[in-house]
């Protein structure tokens, strides 16, 4: 009898950790279920929201990822308060996600069928991740031909961008950026390597390896690292990868990782040969969170994970001058990778909250008082021509002119390219994977297999 | 044979007796079992709600092709197939069965040894020792990795700086991102993390054996060596096989500290089978395949737990 006690015991401990790992999924068994869930919750709540007059009465929610002030919850309340002096029947609660843990949350939701009306993020989880599972709400009706040409006036890779595969919008867009290197610039100075960099901030591979010498040759023990510790940050080596020698991480039209180009093959093995020889260092530990820590206390000479946002956020921090430099290129003509911000609203199958969501976003994004301020508390660059230069005349003018200049380097907008979460594994893996004795080819022949399966499953 | 006696009031006042816990009133054995029943009903139902119908909608998803926004396909056993073809799950099984094997002895071991001193102090330095090495268990995992993140830190961390100040090591180490080294670290710091729970309960158990049992075979002439294999050991088996048991599911859950150290790497040295079905469900949004890994897991655990039911004599004290 004590026996079986036991061995019941021990099945009872299995089978809770059974339990954990069907936790995520308890919700719902099968999509249709998950669906007929968030209808029949959506026809609960609707009774509670109805519309009344002009104006639309509803309770919504929205998530937002630290995007600038959009993750200080004292900014988006005044936000808030303002939308509701014109529409006082709409209720805004806000959720506020982390990079950490926050898809996971939103993951959680989808399948308990609790998602929240809005969610503020870039297309790669708006457009290609959720809205091509079919969680998103079209929102061609945002999408008019004063608003596409606004925006197309700027860059049409954000319209491109912000619409699915099957020719939807589920991305309603408000700022974007373009990601650059930094340089500590007071080290540069000490070792007379300033003169590499042209004034716009744009280098050739060979200027650049010119630098890394002069700055060892000047006692600087760590130029940069080649992070490959995870995925965060890793646009930051994507575009060395791809920039050394002109190479592209997928094909135009986005159906096909092209990593394994002569070109990219090129630059990787330029940087493994730069590691070997100690002009550049390569941490499969570090993500770009702990690059930048390193750059920030004046360990290494240069980052690859800069942008507007982040001199904001480090500019107290940091004893030297930190200046933003495009990623080297073979022809001295950098292709920078993009940040596209904006919102998407989850198809709950309420009309009512959606038409409320619409109108939240159309205060955020598209209200001339309203949406300048809107991309200010970004940190970033309005993604509408007709808003101009949104910093003149505030303290941040100067600083954001800097950033200003390398919009006009903007690359191919390629996170939208399907099997874009394994894909993003698969490389930092390929890194590690160089850096610790695999070959080159072998090395992205293993990755190019394993991203184009994904996106071909994907894509199915 | 000593017969006793109890005497216990039924509802209605009527006397009844047993003998050697023998009910002979089965109308007052039901009602008192009914009792039973309704005291743990409310728990009965959060745990068939969160833990019994969770679990066997794990199963029965492991045999679907499960994603997020594809339709459900019944696919067999074609995952489990998968699994067992699929490098990065062997890597991960490996990993894990490494961690265990390792971490499990090393915890309960260190954990005894630990105990059989400080049971022995007085009541005040008992309670600071186990406040001492109690306190990673209540510290935040995050707080923990954190700091033991800087310490392992390749070019500012403090372990790089002590060995190279006193000359063992020439070239700073990325303990986490070198392959070599990154396992042994994630067994380290779950060592560390690991040992709060069984050195208390290893404290309580220590000081609950009896103690004229050890003075008597101290008088028969034991040395400490006999004492503790022959009368503390024994004694504390229900414990030992508690911290086994548990300790050995702990670690094969080992999750947190993959996520926030290595995210599995580097080139997979320290995947975990808790890690790969997080980054299946959750990155990937590959339920089924997570879920059929679940059940994987979940069998191994079982077995290894019955296993050690057996090899401890379910944990009786002789």
């Amino acid at each position: 009898m004590k026996k079986q006690l036991s061995l019941l015991l021990a099945a009872g401990m299995a089978a809770s950790l059974l339990a954990g790992c069907g936790g995520g999924t308890s919700s719902t068994a099968t999509d249709s279920s998950s669906a007929s869930t968030a209808t029949s919750t959506a026809e609960a709540t609707a009774e509670s929201t109805t519309a009344s007059g002009d104006g639309l009465t509803a309770d919504i929610t929205m998530w937002t990822y630290p995007i600038g002030k959009f993750g200080d919850a004292e900014t988006v309340n005044s936000i808030i308060s303002k939308f509701q002096e014109t529409n006082p029947g709409i209720n805004v609660t806000v959720e506020y996600l982390d990079y950490t843990n926050g898809d996971d949350q939103v993951t959680a939701a989808i399948e308990a069928g609790t998602t929240p009306d809005i969610v503020m993020e870039g297309p790669e989880r708006l457009v290609s991740n959720w809205g091509a599972k079919g969680k998103m709400l079209d929102l061609s009706d945002l999408w008019t031909e004063e608003a596409t040409a606004d925006i197309a006036g700027v860059s049409q890779s954000v319209v491109n961008a912000c619409k699915g595969a099957d020719g939807n919008y589920y991305e309603y867009p408000l700022c974007m950026t373009t990601h650059t290197m930094a340089i500590n610039k007071d080290l540069f100075e000490a070792a007379d390597a300033l003169q590499y960099i042209n004034e716009d901030g744009t280098w050739t591979t060979e200027n650049f390896q010119k630098a890394l010498q002069a700055l060892k040759d000047s006692g600087v023990d760590t130029t940069m690292i080649v992070y490959c510790g995870g995925q965060g940050g890793d646009q930051g080596t994507r575009a060395l990868v791809n920039n050394l020698y002109s190479g592209q991480f997928t094909n135009p039209d986005h159906t096909a990782y092209t990593t394994d180009s002569d070109a990219n093959k090129k630059a990787l093995q330029q940087l493994l040969d730069w590691s070997n020889e100690g002009l550049i260092s390569y941490d499969a530990a570090a993500q770009a969170s702990d690059e930048l820590q390193l750059f920030a206390n004046g360990t290494i000479a240069m980052t690859l994970c800069w942008n507007a946002s982040n001199q904001a956020q480090y500019a107290s921090s940091v004893t030297f001058t930190p200046m933003a430099v495009a990623f080297p290129s073979d022809d001295g003509v950098p292709e920078l990778c993009g940040g596209i911000w904006g919102f998407g609203i989850f198809n709950n199958g309420d009309d009512n909250k959606a038409a409320a969501a619409k109108e939240f976003i159309k205060f955020l994004c598209d209200d001339e008082t309203q949406g300048p301020e809107s991309v200010r508390l970004t940190g970033f660059f309005p993604v509408r021509a007709s808003f101009g230069d949104v910093y003149t005349g505030t303290e941040d003018e100067a600083r954001m002119a800097e950033f200003a200049g390398f919009m006009q380097f903007l690359g191919d907008y390629y996170p939208v390219t399907a099997g874009w979460a394994e894909q993003r594994t698969a490389w930092w893996n390929m890194l590690q994977q160089i850096f610790t004795g695999t070959s080159v080819d072998d090395a992205v022949a293993t990755y190019t297999e394993t991203s184009n399966a994904a996106l071909a499953s994907a894509s199915a | 044979m000593a017969s006793k006696t109890k005497a216990a009031a039924a509802k209605g006042g009527e006397v009844l007796t047993y003998n050697q816990g023998t009910f002979r009133n089965s109308a007052l054995v039901r009602q008192q079992t009914l009792a039973a029943y309704l005291f743990m009903l409310p728990a009965l139902f959060f745990f068939v709600l969160f833990v019994v119908v969770p679990m066997v909608m794990c199963l029965v998803t492991s045999f679907f092709d499960y994603r997020m926004g594809k339709p459900l396909t019944f696919v067999g056993l074609a995952q489990y197939v998968k699994m067992f073809q699929d490098p990065t799950f062997l890597k991960a099984l490996q990993n894990t069965f490494i961690l265990v094997i390792v971490a499990v002895p090393a915890v309960t071991a260190f954990s005894l040894w630990v105990s059989s001193v400080v049971y022995q102090f007085s009541a005040f330095k008992r309670s600071f020792f186990r406040c001492i090495f109690y306190l990673p268990v209540v510290t935040g995992t995050v707080a923990v990795a954190v700091v033991w993140k800087w310490m392992f830190n390749k070019y500012t961390g403090l372990i790089n700086y002590v060995l190279g100040a006193t000359g063992i090591i020439h070239e700073n180490i990325s303990w986490l991102g070198d392959a070599r080294f990154a396992l042994g670290c994630i067994i380290l710091i779950l060592f560390t993390t690991s040992i709060g729970q069984p050195i208390v309960l290893y404290i309580a158990a220590l000081g609950n054996v009896d103690p004229s049992l050890i003075d008597a075979a101290e008088v028969d002439g034991a040395n400490n060596f006999q004492v503790f294999w022959q009368i503390k050991w024994p004694q504390i088996m229900p414990t030992t096989l508690y911290i086994l048991v548990i300790t050995t599911i702990n670690t094969f859950q080992c999750y947190a500290l993959i996520q926030l150290l290595t995210s599995g790497g580097p080139n997979h040295a320290t995947d975990t089978i808790m890690y790969y079905i997080y980054y299946q469900a959750f990155k990937l949004n590959d339920y089924g395949y997570g879920d059929a890994m679940g059940v994987v897991l979940a069998i191994i655990i079982a077995v290894l737990s019955a296993i050690q039911f057996k090899v401890t004599g379910s944990g009786a004290t002789d």
